[in-house]
Order: structure tokens, then C-alpha cells, then sequence
């Protein structure tokens, strides 16, 4: 026993220095590390991602790993410079991240999720917009909006995100020094004061269903306005971003009428949050070939993705490519796995699959499956 | 006849006479069987048939002349033997010719009673002196290829439009295709001397028939029967689009930014989106109307000139890698965003 433990400490030990790294907090992450892990904290991992924001597989692999380990890449490097330098005077700077199917959009964007709770952003994540937009499952709520004429309510859906916000932003609710800054009337008897804590309004939204659409517009524009106050500054992360510019969704009103995306009150809501009209903020969008239908899926690049819509409507933005692996990634993919026996057999198989993957970090984790 | 015969039974005549109007109408075999019976004989059982037994015939020998392949002289005129097209014909053909499938390892069958030599078309009658003796005698018709139709360039630039067709050659009864009806038309658009506004009528005109790559025009028809009619309707529609091309009509005035055929900066929605961001910045009130967006001065904006290239050549060229890069290197020097670092 003591043996085995001893052998495992040692190689833990002895491979420790090839692909892990002990910088855990991503605002200390520079070039010298590009290609190796970075461990989350549990406590962290479970605030920031408990509802959302891991694409499926990878969540599966963290309960296989038992840890939740993620590689430092060049494009979240270069994110993270750039936040760095920017000009929180100047409106809001857009980041699209673009690239081929499961090269890692999503976990370059909980990698800058954790950068942002690092840095004490207020983060507005929203994990996937097909999660709105295209899953139908049997029971889907929907109604028509209240306030706005002719929209569409997603009330459990929006109620479910503002779980999310407030769990992802526990402490600085908790602090409770963001105050709303207009009164709100939901009904006769209901109604957010001016000058009430913000996590009163989310609170309101979570246990009145009803209204959670209309909160999330409100809070969207409260933090707009605390943002431009320097009350806080605000990290927006959307993932699956140009599943709002495809022309139809998957849902249906009572009526059998197709909705399309501007007709639901999430997406106005989040296409006002994604404007530069605001400073001191961050908004990272990815644009996923994912998240639409498979007859728009021809190619990966962001202007073909988020359609003449879409890109008039983020235009200027930094457009971000997350490419396959290179070299010294891959290598460092492959020990790890070995590490975690993920992966094992001779040497040779890493020749191999680094072909047969053609170096997609998805399709290398799925070939060492069964390896 | 049967008729007849009711006829006679009916009046009741002695059976005699009625037997021999049959007679009458019986046939030989009747007469023969009835001498048969007046020399009666008996037959005589051959068991071995001799008297059927034919005798064998001496083979007489005739004097057969050697196979007329064999005399052929080895520098006679071929052009004589074989003057023009015709099925194959083993004793004119001095050739150890086979043909046919056989089972592995064996031979083809020789050419003598072959069917399947004569099946195929052959080329026998055109051999290259034959073609050699044949052009020359033609040679005394043809007029001499102009001089300055020296190169491939000069002749593109003397005849720009291409007429292709097809004719064929078939041994079957009728000597007609109805392939050789089709007939293609090909252009290059630089020399119909278009300019911009026709260009671009022309091209929405033709369709997927301009080769972008080549510079082609490609018009082919085939909806009449006969080759003339086509390339009289092929020239038509040539001359209709090009001169339909030159007219400006009154609802062209109507066209909007999505149909435009390329991107103009300017007139898009990038360009205002730009001004507004750099409004923002300096904190100004954005109160102008499309038109002042329009006009809107971009050379104040810092780093806007290569902004609008790398947009323009984004929407103008097409989504690649390169423009895509081009495009983020454009933004990040606009917005004041460090540039990518390239990791090696």
C-alpha cells in the first residue's frame, strides 16, 4: 500500500513540472505557461459552473479526473492581455471567439469566466443560447410578454439564469453596495424600490416566474448604468452568441406560429446588454457553429456565423480564433492524459492519434477513450 | 364446294354419280393409292437399311486458290485495297489480326470467319498516307491562313467569340446525332467593353454562366432541332443580353444597399456603427442622420482607413483566414487593443 502510494507520489511528482502548473489563479497565467493545466478550486468550480458553462463532455471528464483541470492557451493569454490594457473609459470592447468544432470556445471562456471572478467582475454568463432558442423539450414555458407587445416570455428559463447570475456573483451581492437606481412596479403590490440592493431584484425574479424576464431586462440595465457609474465593472460571457441571428427558432407559440429570436424578450434584452454604449465592461461572445442548425454549419469563420445581422450589430469587434493544438499543447494534452490514465500504451499512439485527431482537442479526447 | 354437293343430295341422284364428283375433287394421293392397289406387291423388311445406305462420296479435289492475303505484294498501295470504309474482310487484310474472348491461356480466335472483327468499326482506309495523299489532293481548295492570325492571342483578339459544336461519325442507319444540334457560345467579358453599371446588368442577366476564374461568358442551346437554328439563337441571345445590358431603366434608380453586387464601406451600416463608437469616446451627442453617416469625414479617426480595407475586403473578397486576420489586426490598432502575440 504504501508502495503504491509512494509510486503514485512519484510520479505525480516527476510529471508535475511537464504539464501542470500550481498557478491557479488565471491573472498570474503568462506565455511561459501556454499548454499546461491549471487545477480549479472546487469551491470556485462549483460557484462559477454549477449551473451551466462546461460543455457535457468535459464536465464527465472532471468527474472521471476527479478534478477539474484546465489547459492555459494562447487565446486566453490574449484575452487576458488585452483586458489588461484596455481603456475602461472607452465603450466596451467585443471579443468574438471563433473556431472549429470542439477546439475549446467554451473552455477558453470559462477559463476567462474564472479570470473575470479573479478580477471581481460582475460576470453575466450565459452558458448556451440554444438552450433558449432551439432545445425544446416537452414542457417548455412560454408566454406572452406582459410589457412588451407582441414578445415572448421564457419565464423558467430566465429564472433559471438568474440563479445562475446569482450564484456566479454571490459576493459581490452579498456586499450589497449595487443599488437600482429607478423604481420598478412589477404590480399593485409588488415593486423594487429605488435604491434597493441588487440582489433584491434577482431575488424578486427568482421567486416571481412571472416576471424574471422583465427583471433580467431591468437588471441588465441597472448594471449598464452601474458600469458607466464605475460602481463595478461587468464581464459579459455568451456563449453559442449567433444563435440569436439565426432567422428561426425551435420554438412554437400556442398558436403554431414559428418565433423568430427578435421576438423573445432574452434576446432584445441580451442584444441591448451586447451594444457599446456602456464602459467598463468586457463582452466575450463566441460564435459556435454548434449552436445552429446543421444547414449553417458550412463554415467556422464569424461573419458566415453570425450573418450580416450579427456582425453589423457587433461590428467593430476583435475577432479571437481558438485553434486545434499546436505541438507543445498536444504533447502536454497527452501526458496529462497518460497521468490520469486516460490514455496509455506505448508512445507510438500519440503519433498516431495526434493524426487521426488532426489535433482537435475533442476528437483527442474522444479517440483515447477506449484507449 | 360443300354447297355443291347439299345441292346435288337435295334432287336425289344415284349415289354413283355422287361418289364420282367426289373422285373428281380428291386429290393425287387418292389416284396413286388406288395404282398401288392394282399392282400389288409386298413389302420387304430391311432390317439393316442396306438399300437406304447412301455411299460415301470420293472428295473430289478442285484447285483452290491460295487466300488472296498471301499474294498481296508488301509494298503495294494499301489506299487501292482498302479505299474506303467497309466491314472487315479477312482475305484483303494481310494482317495475322485476333479477336475475341477466350478463356485464359488460349489465343484469340484468327481473323478468318471472325465475327467479332467484323462487329467493330475499323480504320483500315485511313492510314496516314492515305490521309497524307488525300489532303493533298484537297490542298488545291484551301486558302492560305492569314498572316497576322500568327498566335493564339491575335486570334482571340481578331475573333473573341468561340463557337463550339460537336459532329458525329457513326456507322448506323442514319448518319443524324441529335447531340450534333447542341451549340456553345463562349465570350470573354473583358472584350465586350462593358462599363460599370452594364457589367454588373450583364452579369445578373447571364447568371451562373460567367466563369469568374476565366472570364468566360458561356452561353450553350439546344432547344431547337437543327445546328443552324441554335447558333442563330445563340447569337440572339448574346446580342439581347449585351444590348439589354446598355439600357438604364427607370427602376434601377430603386436599388437598395442588398443588392448591391460589392460592398461600398460607406453606404453600410460598419461605417455608422465606426462613427457612433468614435462619438462615444469623445463623449459627443450621435444625433446624425443616414446621410450625414454618409458623408462623415473618417480620416480624423485614428487607424480608420486600414479599418475600412480590412472590412471591405472582408465583405468584397470573402471569409478566409487571411481576412479574418486582417480584419482583427484592423480592429485591435482601432480600438487600442495589443496585438496577438504569435507563439511559435
Amino acid at each position: 500500500m504504501l508502495t503504491r502510494n509512494w509510486r503514485i507520489l512519484s510520479r505525480q511528482y516527476s510529471q508535475a513540472v511537464t504539464f501542470r502548473t500550481n498557478e491557479s489563479s488565471p491573472q498570474q497565467h503568462n506565455e511561459k505557461q501556454t499548454g499546461l493545466f491549471y487545477t480549479l478550486n472546487q469551491d470556485t468550480c462549483k460557484s462559477l459552473f454549477s449551473n451551466g458553462g462546461f460543455p457535457k463532455s468535459f464536465l464527465k471528464q472532471t468527474k472521471t479526473f476527479t478534478e477539474t483541470a484546465i489547459m492555459i492557451r494562447q487565446p486566453a493569454l490574449d484575452l487576458i492581455n488585452c483586458i489588461k490594457s484596455t481603456n475602461f473609459d472607452a465603450p466596451v470592447i467585443r471579443y468574438v471567439l471563433y473556431g472549429e468544432k470542439g477546439s475549446g470556445k467554451s473552455l477558453t471562456m470559462a477559463h476567462m469566466i474564472h479570470y473575470a471572478h479573479e478580477d471581481g467582475y460582475l460576470i453575466l454568463h450565459v452558458p448556451w443560447v440554444s438552450e433558449w432558442l432551439r432545445r425544446v423539450p416537452r414542457h417548455k414555458e412560454m408566454s406572452n410578454s406582459q410589457t412588451h407587445e407582441g414578445f415572448v416570455d421564457l419565464p423558467l428559463d430566465a429564472a433559471a439564469w438568474l440563479i445562475h447570475f446569482k450564484t456566479q456573483n454571490q459576493a459581490l451581492l452579498k456586499a450589497g453596495e449595487l443599488k437600482v437606481s429607478e423604481e420598478y412596479v412589477w404590480s399593485k403590490r409588488e415593486k423594487t424600490e429605488v435604491g434597493a440592493p441588487l440582489s433584491e431584484l434577482v431575488e424578486h425574479g427568482i421567486t416571481r416566474v412571472k416576471y424574471a424576464c422583465d427583471v433580467i431586462y431591468a437588471l441588465v440595465r441597472e448594471i449598464k448604468t452601474l458600469s458607466n457609474k464605475k460602481q463595478c465593472k461587468t464581464f459579459v460571457a455568451v456563449d453559442g452568441f449567433n444563435s440569436f441571428f439565426y432567422p428561426l427558432t425551435r420554438l412554437n407559440t400556442p398558436t403554431k406560429r414559428k418565433v423568430k429570436p427578435e421576438e423573445v424578450t432574452l434576446t432584445t434584452t441580451f442584444l441591448e446588454l451586447t451594444k457599446n454604449d456602456w464602459t467598463n465592461g468586457v463582452i466575450l461572445l463566441s460564435a459556435d457553429q454548434l449552436a445552429v442548425p446543421d444547414d449553417h454549419q458550412e463554415s467556422y469563420f464569424p461573419r458566415y456565423l453570425l450573418r450580416k445581422k450579427g456582425f453589423e450589430h457587433l461590428d467593430p469587434f476583435v475577432p479571437i480564433e481558438v485553434g486545434r493544438y499546436t505541438e507543445k499543447e498536444f504533447l502536454s494534452c497527452a501526458s496529462y492524459y497518460r497521468d490520469r490514465l486516460w490514455l496509455r500504451g506505448p508512445p507510438e499512439t500519440e503519433i498516431e492519434l495526434k493524426f487521426t485527431s488532426a489535433s482537435n482537442p475533442y476528437k483527442f479526447m474522444e479517440q483515447c477513450a477506449p484507449l | 364446294m360443300s354447297i355443291i354437293i347439299k345441292h346435288w343430295r337435295s334432287t336425289g341422284l344415284p349415289s354413283n354419280f355422287n361418289l364420282r364428283i367426289w373422285r373428281l375433287h380428291s386429290t393425287n394421293a387418292d389416284v396413286a393409292a388406288k395404282k398401288g392397289e392394282e399392282e400389288e406387291e409386298f413389302r420387304v423388311l430391311d432390317i439393316l437399311k442396306k438399300r437406304d445406305r447412301v455411299q460415301r462420296r470420293v472428295a473430289r479435289r478442285n484447285d483452290v486458290q491460295p487466300d488472296r492475303a498471301e499474294r498481296m505484294a508488301p509494298d503495294q498501295n494499301w489506299g487501292n485495297v482498302w479505299p474506303g470504309p467497309k466491314t472487315f474482310h479477312p482475305s484483303s487484310v494481310p494482317l495475322p489480326l485476333h479477336q475475341g474472348y477466350v478463356p485464359k491461356g488460349q489465343a484469340p480466335p484468327g481473323k478468318k470467319a471472325n465475327a467479332e472483327l467484323m462487329k467493330i468499326p475499323n480504320f483500315l482506309h485511313l492510314t496516314p498516307p492515305v490521309i497524307k495523299a488525300q489532303c493533298e489532293a484537297i490542298k488545291q481548295f484551301c486558302t492560305e491562313w492569314p498572316k497576322q492570325l500568327n498566335s493564339e492571342e491575335a486570334i482571340e483578339t481578331h475573333y473573341p467569340v468561340e463557337i463550339i459544336s460537336s459532329d458525329y461519325c457513326h456507322a448506323s442507319p442514319t448518319i443524324r446525332n441529335p447531340l450534333s444540334r447542341i451549340v456553345t457560345l463562349r465570350v470573354k467579358l473583358s472584350t465586350l467593353n462593358l462599363d460599370k453599371h452594364s457589367r454588373d446588368k450583364f452579369l445578373r442577366l447571364v447568371g451562373d454562366r460567367y466563369d469568374e476564374q476565366t472570364d468566360l461568358v458561356t452561353i450553350t442551346a439546344d432547344r431547337c432541332p437543327v445546328k443552324k437554328q441554335n447558333l442563330e439563337y445563340v447569337d440572339y441571345l448574346l446580342t439581347a443580353c449585351y444590348h439589354e445590358s446598355l439600357n438604364v431603366e427607370e427602376w434601377e434608380k430603386d436599388k437598395t444597399e442588398d443588392d448591391m453586387e460589392y460592398y461600398d464601406w460607406h453606404k453600410n451600416a460598419s461605417k455608422k456603427s465606426l462613427v457612433q463608437w468614435f462619438l462615444r469616446t469623445n463623449n459627443e451627442v450621435c444625433d446624425l442622420n443616414d446621410d450625414d453617416y454618409v458623408q462623415y469625414d473618417v480620416s480624423q479617426i485614428p487607424n480608420a482607413e486600414g479599418y475600412e480595407k480590412a472590412v471591405s475586403s472582408l465583405m468584397n473578397d470573402g471569409e478566409s483566414e487571411e481576412t479574418v486576420n486582417n480584419y482583427a489586426i484592423a480592429v485591435r490598432k482601432l480600438l487600442g487593443v495589443p496585438e496577438k502575440k504569435i507563439v511559435t
